[in-house]
């Protein structure tokens, strides 16, 4: 898979309108928090198949790290693999410049309406959708892993510290990577 | 606005905290309802929660189109486009970098071990993402049952995601929710 998205890539570059368009639809589709999630996976690896699920995994993970708006991370991730700088450019346009004109006339007509109760009524329904959506592609995600026990267990911890826990996402993320890094690199070593 | 200064205030602050706003701008929003309703009090309580909920149903790069009507509050439309060239222009430039290091360094044996260790945690706490959203958007039994079933159904499916949001617009539209 990685490999045949690598041919792809140098055989036939992929149209800087084609990342266009992809997260332009990514960015129109991604209602609620951490949706754009859902619909990157779906363009970028079921849909078009430019990169496989493992190097999505690595885009969202490395994305994590960083600061910002992680899903504008994801598009500048996979404009830079197809294109360079160039495809980062077209990717980030689609993702931003219509949906941000759309979005921002929208609101500003939604704040005047506000109260109405079948607005809030459809906007709960999504939300609640919208939940189921993230919480499978996280475990989609998490599919290639789940051969590792120390996988599933890291998983579990980073979801139960922050759920039950309620510890704040840096305190896990920088308390469990090294961690679970030092496991695999010692699996590794024994591997040997 | 009564300080001319209001502005440049607002986006050189954004541009800051989008800098460090390590797991997504959902962990620095506390600071700037800080920055912009208790400190300079240029807007409420209430006006800051709204643009929230509205940014968060509207489909889009939503955090930007937060700090957007945050912006729009102060200072009009320049103020709208102000505020979003700071909360996504500093993280791109980094996420660009770091993916050009990463995919130098492709076939190296510490980034296999790297991307075993770092994977599995990241999705931990994205599932938790997914099940924070549920605890807030699931109010009674009808609509867990709904987040249960858009999860299972997108599993065991290639459907597109997009009828599992009509379905929870339709119910939640209807009244059924």
């Amino acid at each position: 898979m990685t490999e045949a998205a690598h041919q792809q890539r140098v055989g036939r570059p992929v149209p800087l309108s084609a990342l266009f368009t992809a997260f332009l639809t990514v960015s129109l589709c991604g209602v609620g928090g951490g949706g754009g999630i859902v619909w990157a996976r779906r363009i970028a690896v079921e849909n078009r198949r430019w990169i496989s699920d493992g190097e999505f995994a690595d885009i969202v993970s490395l994305c994590q790290f960083m600061p910002g708006p992680n899903i504008v991370g994801i598009a500048v991730c996979v404009g830079a693999k197809m294109r360079g700088a160039i495809g980062t450019i077209a990717a980030l346009c689609g993702f931003l410049v219509i949906p941000w004109a759309v979005g921002f006339s929208l609101g500003v007509l939604c704040l005047e309406y506000s109260h109405l109760a079948i607005l809030r009524n459809i906007l709960g329904g999504i939300a609640a959708a919208a939940a189921g959506l993230l919480i499978a592609t996280g475990i989609r995600l998490l599919m290639p892993h789940r051969r590792r026990p120390a996988a599933l267990l890291f998983a579990a911890l980073a979801f139960g510290l922050i759920i039950f826990g309620r510890l704040p996402l840096l305190v896990v993320l920088f308390g469990l990577v090294p961690l679970s890094i030092a496991v695999a690199g010692v699996e590794n070593a024994r591997a040997r | 606005m009564s300080d001319p200064s209001a502005p440049i205030a607002l986006t050189a602050h954004l541009a800051l905290v989008s800098s460090i706003s390590f797991g997504g701008f959902p962990t620095v929003l506390p600071d700037v309802r800080n920055f912009v309703v208790s400190t300079h009090g240029w807007m409420t309580d209430q006006e800051f929660a709204s643009f929230f909920a509205i940014a968060q149903s509207i489909p889009g790069p939503n955090m930007i189109l937060m700090m957007s009507f945050v912006g729009w509050r102060v200072w009009g439309f320049p103020g709208a486009l102000a505020s979003a060239f700071a909360t996504f222009g500093p993280p791109c430039a980094i996420y660009f970098t770091a993916y050009r290091l990463w995919d130098r360094f492709r076939d190296a044996p510490w980034q296999r071990i790297v991307r075993l260790g770092l994977v599995p945690v990241t999705m931990g706490i994205v599932i938790a993402g997914g099940a924070v959203m549920a605890r807030a958007a699931d109010t009674g039994w009808r609509t867990a049952g709904l987040t249960i079933a858009a999860a299972a159904i997108t599993l065991a499916t290639r459907f597109n995601p997009m009828w599992m949001l009509l379905a929870g617009a339709a119910l939640g539209g209807l009244g059924l929710l």
